[in-house]
C-alpha cells in the first residue's frame, strides 16, 4: 500500500469509529434501544480512554513509564467532584448547606477551600491547574536531575502512593476513604436523568476525539518528533543540542491535563471518586491498557481502555472466581507474543497471509501499519 | 487499516455480549450477591457469598419466596469501587434484581447507594458500620456502633477499667467510631487524660478526633505497642481496636511479643470475628474481647442446627473456589442470612416483589428467630438484636461474658452523649 | 442507651444458682468459717459474677498450698462441675489413671475427698462429659491477685517480679508488712527493684507527709516509669492541700521519670529502626538480585514471598495435624506427622530451608516461561509479572482460600526480654540475626564460589561472558531461582511478624523497590545502608513526630491540619518517607551507590 492510501483509510477507520461513539451510540440510547446502564459503562471506559492516552503519550511516544498518571486522574476527579458536593446543598443525610462528612466531622461552615467550587468556570479551571501544577513542579524535579527509566517509574509511583495515604485521611477535608459521592445535579440538570448520563456521555466522546486528532497533530510536528527522537535515545538527541528535559517536562504536563480531564468527566458519570482510585495499581492498570491495545499508536490506548475494560465487565460477572486468572495470563501473553498489542493483528495477519501465500517478499518487509516500536523492543527481533 | 476497525468492533461487541441479560424464567426470582471475590477485600467477603448460597438453597429447598426459587445473581466487585457502582447498576438495570445483598466497606456502599437510590432498588447491608446514615433503599442489618462499640465500653466499665486507649485504621470507620466513643466515655465521667492515642483539635480547640491511627496494611506496630506498654504500665488500662482485619496480624503479633496479655490490658476489636480468626494467631489472643450481635459459640438448638446445616451444606456443594475446611459462622455471615430471610418476611407481608411495598412492610417491624436470638426490624431501617461479648478462646471460638437483650439499632450518635 | 444489661440465664442454671445460694446461707449459719476449699467450691457454682470475685477475694492471704492448685485448675479448664443424677452440683477435679473410656476417679473441690454415688462407691467421671467451672478476665484477676500474694514466695524471680508489681499497683497498703517482710530476705536485684517500687508506689497512700516524701524520693532514685500516674496524683493532691516541699518533691521524682522515660524512648527507638531495617531488608534482599543485578522488574516478588509464607503454614501444618488443600473443587489431602511439644516447635527451623527450595523452584519455573523473554525489555518484565503477580494471588486464593491463614509463632520467638525498660522481642532480635546471616550467606555466595563468579560476569555483561563460554542461560535461570529463593526465605520469616494471605506480597512490594532503588540498583551494599537508613527514619519520625506537632501552628493556612497530620506520626512517617525518598533521588538520581558504566544508553 502506498503511504496516501494508507493515510485515506486510516482516516476512514477514525472517522467510522468516531461517528459510531458520537453519533451512533446516543441515538440508539435516544431511541432505546441502547439502555442507560450501557451508555453509562461506555462513558467510564472512554474516560479510561483518556486515561490510557495520557499514559500512552508519555509511555509510547517520550519513553517514559509514568505510574502516577491515575493520581492525576483522580485529583481531576476530586476537583469536580467538589463542584458536584457544593451542588448538593442541604439534599444530603444531614440537610445541612455544607457536605456531610464535613458535617460530621464538626464544622459549622465551609472552610475556606470549598468556598470557591461552587463557581462551575472555577472547579473547570482548578481540575486542569492543581494536577497541572502539581505535574510542573514533580516533572521539574524529576527531569532537572535527569531520572529516567525504572527510577521514574518508582518515583511516581512513589508520588501516587503518598498522595493515596494522604487522601485517605479524614482531616484533609475531602471526605477521607468514602470520597465523594451521592452528587444530585450538574449545571442545574438532574444527574440521573437519562437526558444528563447521554450528555455526558457525548461530551466524553467529543473529549476522547479531540484529544485524539491534537495528540495526532502533535505526534506529526516537530515537537512529536523529538519527543520520539527522546524515547529512541535520549543522549543522541541531547548531544544534538536539545534540552530534553524541556520536552520531557512539557509533554508530563500535558499528558497530566488530559488525565485530569478525562477523571472530571469519570467523576460525575460514575457517581463517586474516593481515594481509591489513585492507588498504584490503578495506574499499572492503566499501562496495561496500553501495553494491550498497542503502545506508541494513538488507537492503541484506545482500544486496549475499551477491551479490557469490557473484559472485565463481562468476566466478573461471568466468571467471579477466575477472571483475574483470565486478565492476568492475557497480559503475560500480549507482552511476550503481541508486543505491538491488538492494533498490531491486522498487520500481523497481513503479513502471514503474505507468507501464506509464499508470495515473493516485497520490496519493504515492513507493513506501513505496524506501530513504531521502540530501539530497545526491536533489539529482540 | 479495515481490520483495525473490525478489530474494535469485536472489542465493542464483547462489552455489548456482556451487556444482554440472561433469560427470564417465569418460576423464579432475581436476587443480587454483590461482593469483592478478588483483591484486598476478598479476605472478608467470600464467606458472605458462602453463606447468602446457602441461606437460598435452604429456602428453595423450601418452595422458595411466594413460591418462586430464588436465582442468585453473583457478581464480582474485586474491592474496586467503582466497579461496585457498576455492578449495583447492572445488577439493577440490566438484571432487574428484586433485591440485592451485599457490601462490606462502607465506601463501597457509600458507591453503590445513589444507584439504588435513582432505582429505587433494595440493598441489605450486613457489616458493623459507623452509622450517620439512613437511607430508604439500605436495610442495615449491620451493627450500628451502638449494638457493638457503647456495650464493650459498659463491659469494661463494669469490670472496673479506668484507661482507655483507641486504636484504629485510618479510616471513616474507626475516626466516627471512636468520636462516638470519646463522647460516650466522657458522659460516663472518664477523665480526658485517661484516653489514649492522642486527640487533633481544631482551630478553636474543640477535638475533632481522637485515638490512634495507623495507614490501611500497615505492618509495623513497635512504636504503637511500646506506647500501649507506657500506657497500661499503671494498671487498669485496656485498648479499644477498630483496625482492620489485615493489620489484626501484626498488631497481636507484636502485643503478645511485647509481654502484654488479656490479664494486664486487654483489647476488644470490633473488626475481629470467628472468620477473621482463622488467619489470627489465636494462642497469643486468649482472653481478648470480641463484641458482636452474633457468636458461633451461642448455646441454643436454633444456632447449633444452623451451624451444622451450613457445614452439611459446605460438604456437597460444588460451588468454585469453595473452602470447605476449617468452616466457621460469623456475625456478618449470620447477618446476611438473617437479612435474606427478613427481606422473606416482607416479600411474603406485602404478598409483592415491589421495593416500595416490601420496604413498607419490613418497616412495620418483623421478626425473625435467628441464630442470634430474635432480630426485629425498624422504621429507621435498622434492626434490634441482641448483642454478646465475648473472650476468644485458643480454638478460635468465643466464650460469651455478657449478654445484652434487643438493643435498638440507632444509626445517628453524634453528639447524644453529653459530658459531666 | 437505656438498654439494661440482663444475664441471659437458662432456667436450670437460675435453679442452681438459687440452691448454691441456699447451700451457701446454710454455710454461713454454721459457726466455723468456711475452709478456703469450700469458698472456692461455692465460687465454682455461684453464677453471680460479683459474688465470684467477692469469694475468690476472701482467700486472700490464706496459707493453703491447695489454694494455688485449685486456682490454676480453675484458670486452665479442667475444674468441671459435676450433676449428680439428683440434679446437686458438685465441683470436682480429675486425677489418676484414665480407664479405656478415659474415665478417671473424681476429687470433691470441697473436702478433698472422693466423689461417690449414693451408694458411697467412687465414682469415675470422662473430663468429656462435664462442663468446666466458668471464669471471666475479671474472675481471673481476682485469681491472680490472690495467687499473686502466695507468688510473693514463688521460686522463680518472674513470677514474684509480676505478683510484687500488681501489689504494688493496687496501692494496696495492707499489703506492704508482706513486701518488706519480702524485701527483707529477698537476695535477687532485679525482684528487689520491684519491691521497692511497689513499696514506694504504695506508700504514696500513706497518711504521714514524711512516708510520701520518702516515698518520692525513692521512686526518683528507681526512675520507676510504672509510678506515673501515681506521682500525678501525688502532686495534684499536694498543690492542693499547699504543701510546697511534697509538691517539690513529686515535682522532682516526676522530672526524673520522663528524663528515664526519653532514655527508654531513645533506644528503644533506635532498636525498632534495626529491626524495621531487617525487615526491609529480609524482603529486599530478593529484589535487590532479580532487579539489581537482572535488570527484571518482578512485580510478581511480592507473591514470591507470599509462596515462602505459605510453604511455612505447610510445613506448621504436616508438622501437626495434616492440611487438605481444596483445589479447583478437588481435595489434595496432607497428611500430617502429629507431632506435638518440642518436637513441634522445629517446624520453622524445617520451614526455613523448604521456603527457599519452594520460592526457587516457583522462580525459575517463571524465568523459564516468562521472563528469558524479556531480558533486553525491562520495562515490559514489569508488565509481564505484573499479570504473573495477578494470576498467582487468585491461585493461592483459589488453593487456599481468600481467607488469611494462621502461622503461630514458636515459643522461642514469643517472648521477650527487657532490659531497662527497653522490649526487646525475641522475633524481632531473631530477625535482625536473621538478616546479618542472609548478608553474609550471600556475599559468600556471589565472592567466593565459582557460581558467583559466572553470575557477576553475566550480570556485567551478558554477551561478553556468554562469549568467554558460560552458559549464561543457565546462570540467568540459577540467579533469578536465587533472587526468588531469598524472597520465599524472607515469607517464612514474615509469617512470624505479619499476616499469611494471598495479598501477602502486595504489602512489602513498594517498600522493597523503593530500598532498592534508594541503595543503587545494582548495589547490595547500597540496599543494606538504604533498608537501615528508611527503617531507622520511619521508626524516629514515628516517635518523635507527636512533639514536634505544636510546633507546626505557625505555618499558614494548612496550620492546624499540618498539626494533626503529625499527631498520626505513623501516617505521616510513611508520607515524609516518601517525601524524603524523592527528594533523596534528586541529590542522587542513581542512589547511594552508583554502578558504573560506560553504555551510552545506562
Amino acid at each position: 500500500m502506498s503511504a496516501p492510501q494508507v493515510r485515506r483509510l486510516e482516516l476512514i477507520a477514525v472517522a467510522v469509529i468516531a461517528a459510531l461513539l458520537l453519533v451512533g451510540i446516543p441515538l440508539l440510547h435516544a431511541n432505546g434501544a441502547i439502555s442507560n446502564f450501557t451508555i453509562g459503562v461506555w462513558g467510564k471506559y472512554l474516560c479510561y480512554a483518556l486515561l490510557a492516552i495520557s499514559v500512552d503519550l508519555l509511555w509510547g511516544y517520550t519513553g517514559l513509564l509514568s505510574l502516577g498518571q491515575a493520581l492525576f486522574f483522580t485529583l481531576g476527579g476530586y476537583m469536580h467532584g467538589m463542584y458536584l458536593m457544593r451542588m448538593i446543598g442541604d439534599l444530603g443525610q444531614y440537610k445541612k448547606p455544607i457536605p456531610d462528612f464535613l458535617v460530621f466531622l464538626g464544622w459549622e461552615r465551609l472552610p475556606a477551600f470549598w468556598e470557591p467550587f461552587a463557581s462551575f468556570p472555577f472547579a473547570m479551571a482548578m481540575v486542569l491547574l492543581v494536577p497541572g501544577i502539581i505535574a510542573y513542579v514533580f516533572g521539574y524535579l524529576a527531569f532537572r536531575s535527569r531520572i529516567k527509566g525504572v527510577y521514574f517509574s518508582i518515583l511516581t509511583q512513589a508520588l501516587t502512593y503518598a498522595a493515596s495515604i494522604m487522601f485517605f485521611r479524614n482531616n484533609l477535608l475531602l471526605g477521607g476513604n468514602n470520597g465523594f459521592t451521592d452528587f444530585k445535579f450538574l449545571l442545574g440538570y438532574k444527574l440521573n436523568e437519562p437526558a444528563t448520563t447521554r450528555a455526558l456521555y457525548l461530551a466524553t466522546a467529543i473529549t476522547v476525539l479531540l484529544v485524539f486528532l491534537f495528540c495526532r497533530w502533535l505526534s506529526k510536528t516537530k515537537f512529536g518528533l523529538v519527543q520520539q527522537a527522546i524515547r529512541d535515545g535520549e543522549n543522541r538527541v541531547l548531544f544534538s543540542g536539545y534540552a530534553t528535559s524541556h520536552f520531557k517536562l512539557f509533554i508530563f504536563v500535558i499528558a497530566a491535563l488530559i488525565a485530569a480531564v478525562g477523571g472530571a468527566l469519570y467523576t460525575p458519570q460514575v457517581g463517586s471518586i474516593n481515594p481509591g482510585e489513585m492507588q498504584a495499581d490503578k495506574s499499572l492498570e492503566a499501562v496495561v491498557w496500553v501495553a494491550v491495545g498497542g503502545r506508541g499508536t494513538l488507537l492503541g490506548p484506545i482500544v486496549g481502555a475499551i477491551t479490557i475494560n469490557a473484559l472485565k465487565s463481562w468476566a466478573t460477572r461471568a466468571y467471579p472466581d477466575l477472571w483475574l486468572l483470565i486478565l492476568g495470563g492475557l497480559f503475560v501473553l500480549v507482552v511476550l507474543f503481541l508486543p505491538g498489542g491488538i492494533v498490531s493483528i491486522p498487520a500481523r495477519l497481513k503479513t502471514l497471509w503474505q507468507k501464506f501465500r509464499s508470495a515473493p517478499p516485497p520490496s519493504d518487509p515492513t507493513p506501513a501499519s505496524s506501530p513504531p516500536t521502540p530501539l530497545s523492543a526491536s533489539a529482540k527481533s | 487499516m479495515i481490520t483495525k476497525l473490525t478489530s474494535l468492533l469485536g472489542a465493542g461487541a464483547i462489552a455489548l455480549g456482556a451487556a444482554l441479560g440472561t433469560a427470564h424464567a417465569a418460576d423464579t426470582v432475581k436476587v443480587g450477591v454483590l461482593h469483592s471475590l478478588s483483591g484486598t477485600m476478598a479476605i472478608s467477603e467470600t464467606s458472605l457469598r458462602d453463606i447468602l448460597l446457602f441461606t437460598f438453597d435452604e429456602i428453595n429447598a423450601k418452595g422458595g419466596v411466594l413460591g418462586k426459587k430464588i436465582q442468585p445473581v453473583v457478581v464480582d466487585g474485586a474491592s474496586n469501587w467503582p466497579l461496585f457502582a457498576e455492578k449495583a447498576k447492572q445488577l439493577l438495570e440490566q438484571d432487574k434484581v428484586a433485591v440485592t445483598f451485599g457490601c462490606w466497606t462502607s465506601v463501597s456502599r457509600k458507591s453503590v447507594l445513589p444507584v439504588y437510590e435513582k432505582n429505587n432498588g433494595l440493598l441489605f447491608y450486613p457489616v458493623q458500620y459507623e452509622g450517620e446514615e439512613e437511607s430508604k433503599n439500605v436495610a442495615y442489618t449491620a451493627e450500628a456502633v451502638n449494638q457493638q462499640a457503647t456495650p464493650a465500653v459498659d463491659y469494661y466499665l463494669a469490670e472496673g477499667k479506668k484507661k482507655f486507649y483507641l486504636l484504629g485504621s485510618d479510616y471513616v470507620y474507626p475516626q466516627t467510631t471512636n468520636l462516638v466513643l470519646l463522647e460516650y466515655l466522657l458522659s460516663k465521667g472518664v477523665k480526658l487524660e485517661n484516653i489514649g492515642g492522642g486527640f487533633r483539635k481544631d482551630g478553636s480547640g474543640k477535638i475533632i478526633s481522637a485515638g490512634k491511627y495507623t495507614p490501611f496494611g500497615h505492618m509495623d506496630y513497635q512504636q504503637i505497642i511500646a506506647e500501649i506498654k507506657q500506657f497500661a504500665a499503671s494498671g487498669d488500662a485496656c485498648v479499644i481496636s477498630t483496625l482492620n482485619g489485615d493489620t489484626n496480624v501484626p498488631f497481636f503479633k507484636e502485643y503478645a511479643a511485647a509481654g502484654l496479655t488479656a490479664e494486664t490490658c486487654p483489647v476488644v476489636s470490633f473488626s475481629i470475628s470467628e472468620d477473621e480468626f482463622r488467619g489470627l494467631p489465636a494462642k497469643q489472643l486468649v482472653g481478648q474481647l470480641g463484641c458482636w450481635t452474633y457468636f458461633q459459640s451461642i448455646d441454643t438448638p436454633a444456632n447449633k442446627k444452623f451451624v451444622a446445616d451450613f457445614q452439611a451444606w459446605l460438604k456437597k456443594s460444588n460451588v468454585p473456589g469453595l473452602v470447605k475446611e476449617g468452616r466457621v459462622t460469623c456475625s456478618p455471615m449470620v447477618l446476611s442470612y438473617v437479612g435474606v430471610y427478613l427481606w422473606k418476611a416482607a416479600v411474603e407481608k406485602a404478598g409483592s416483589f415491589d421495593v416500595d411495598k416490601v420496604r413498607a412492610a419490613y418497616q412495620s417491624g418483623l421478626s425473625f428467630d435467628g441464630p442470634g436470638g430474635r432480630v426485629t426490624t425498624q422504621k429507621n431501617m435498622h434492626v434490634t438484636k441482641n448483642v454478646f461479648i465475648g473472650e476468644t478462646k485458643a480454638d478460635g471460638q468465643f466464650k460469651i461474658v455478657k449478654s445484652f437483650q434487643n438493643v435498638y439499632g440507632e444509626p445517628w450518635l453524634k453528639g447524644k452523649f453529653q459530658a459531666k | 442507651m437505656s438498654d439494661s444489661p440482663v444475664h441471659r440465664l437458662p432456667p436450670t442454671i437460675l435453679f442452681i444458682v438459687v440452691a448454691a445460694l441456699g447451700a451457701c446461707v446454710a454455710c454461713a449459719q454454721g459457726a466455723a468459717a468456711p475452709t478456703p476449699r469450700q469458698l472456692i467450691a461455692e465460687a465454682a457454682l455461684t453464677d453471680d459474677a460479683a459474688k465470684k470475685r467477692e469469694l475468690i477475694g476472701r482467700l486472700m492471704g490464706q496459707g493453703d498450698p491447695a489454694i494455688a492448685l485449685l486456682l490454676e485448675a480453675w484458670r486452665t479448664d479442667v475444674l468441671f462441675v459435676y450433676t449428680a443424677p439428683d440434679g446437686a452440683k458438685v465441683p470436682v477435679l480429675l486425677s489418676g489413671e484414665k480407664d479405656a473410656a478415659g474415665k478417671q476417679p473424681a476429687t470433691r473441690v470441697d473436702t478433698n475427698a472422693l466423689l461417690t454415688d449414693a451408694a458411697s462407691a467412687p465414682l469415675r467421671l470422662a473430663a468429656t462429659d462435664l462442663t468446666a467451672a466458668e471464669h471471666t478476665s475479671s474472675l481471673r484477676r481476682a485469681m491472680k491477685a490472690v495467687l499473686d500474694l502466695a507468688d510473693l514466695a514463688a521460686p522463680e524471680p518472674a513470677k514474684r517480679t509480676k505478683a510484687i508489681l500488681t501489689i504494688g499497683l493496687a496501692q494496696d497498703v495492707e499489703k506492704l508488712p508482706a513486701l518488706k517482710a519480702r524485701l527483707a530476705i529477698e537476695t535477687d536485684e532485679s525482684v528487689k527493684r520491684a519491691l521497692r517500687e511497689s513499696i514506694a508506689i504504695a506508700q504514696l497512700k500513706d497518711p504521714s507527709n514524711e512516708t510520701k516524701l520518702a516515698a518520692l524520693g525513692e521512686l526518683k532514685e528507681l526512675r520507676s516509669l510504672a509510678s506515673t500516674d501515681f506521682i500525678t496524683r501525688a502532686l495534684k493532691e499536694a498543690e492542693e492541700a499547699k504543701d510546697p516541699v511534697l509538691a517539690g518533691g513529686a515535682r522532682a521524682a516526676l522530672r526524673a521519670v520522663e528524663s528515664h522515660r526519653s532514655f527508654v524512648d531513645f533506644f528503644g527507638t533506635l532498636f525498632r529502626g534495626v529491626s524495621l531495617g531487617s525487615i526491609l531488608l529480609v524482603a529486599a534482599l530478593g529484589l535487590a538480585i532479580t532487579f539489581g543485578l537482572m535488570r527484571v522488574i518482578n512485580m510478581a516478588h511480592g507473591e514470591m514471598i507470599a509462596v515462602g509464607a505459605y510453604t511455612t503454614y505447610l510445613v506448621q501444618n504436616i508438622f501437626a495435624t495434616g492440611i487438605t488443600i481444596p483445589f479447583f473443587g478437588f481435595s489434595l489431602p496432607i497428611f500430617g506427622l502429629n507431632l506435638t511439644g518440642a518436637a513441634y516447635q522445629w517446624y520453622f527451623i524445617a520451614a526455613l530451608p523448604l521456603s527457599f527450595i519452594t520460592a526457587a523452584l516457583v522462580g525459575i519455573g517463571l524465568e523459564r516461561s516468562v521472563i528469558r523473554f524479556l531480558y533486553r525489555r525491562p520495562l515490559e518484565s514489569l508488565l509481564a509479572t505484573w499479570g504473573v503477580s495477578l494470576v498467582m494471588q487468585q491461585g493461592l486464593r483459589l488453593m487456599f482460600g481468600a481467607n488469611n491463614v494462621q502461622v503461630s509463632s514458636p515459643v522461642y520467638l514469643s517472648g521477650n526480654w527487657l532490659v531497662n525498660d527497653i522490649i526487646l522481642g525475641w522475633n524481632r532480635v531473631f530477625v535482625i540475626g536473621f538478616a546479618i546471616l542472609i548478608v553474609f550467606g550471600m556475599w559468600l555466595v556471589l565472592t567466593k564460589t565459582p557460581l558467583g563468579l559466572l553470575i557477576r560476569a553475566s550480570m556485567q555483561n551478558r554477551t561478553m561472558a556468554s562469549c568467554m563460554g558460560v552458559r549464561t542461560e543457565r546462570v540467568n535461570m540459577l540467579t533469578f531461582g536465587l533472587g526468588s529463593g531469598l524472597a520465599g526465605l524472607a515469607g517464612a520469616f514474615l509469617s512470624q511478624i505479619g499476616n499469611v494471605g494471598p495479598s501477602l506480597g502486595q504489602g512489602y512490594i513498594i517498600d522493597s523497590f523503593m530500598v532498592v532503588v534508594v541503595g543503587g540498583v545494582g548495589s547490595i551494599g547500597g540496599t543494606i545502608l538504604s533498608a537501615f537508613g528508611i527503617g531507622g527514619i520511619d521508626q524516629v519520625l514515628q516517635q518523635y513526630l507527636p512533639y514536634i506537632a505544636p510546633g507546626l501552628t505557625w505555618v499558614p493556612g494548612i496550620g492546624s491540619f499540618l498539626q494533626n497530620l503529625a499527631q498520626d506520626a505513623a501516617v505521616f512517617g510513611k508520607i515524609l518517607v516518601l517525601a524524603g525518598i524523592i527528594l533523596f533521588l534528586q541529590w542522587k538520581p542513581a542512589g547511594l551507590f552508583v554502578t558504573r558504566s560506560r553504555n551510552l544508553e545506562d
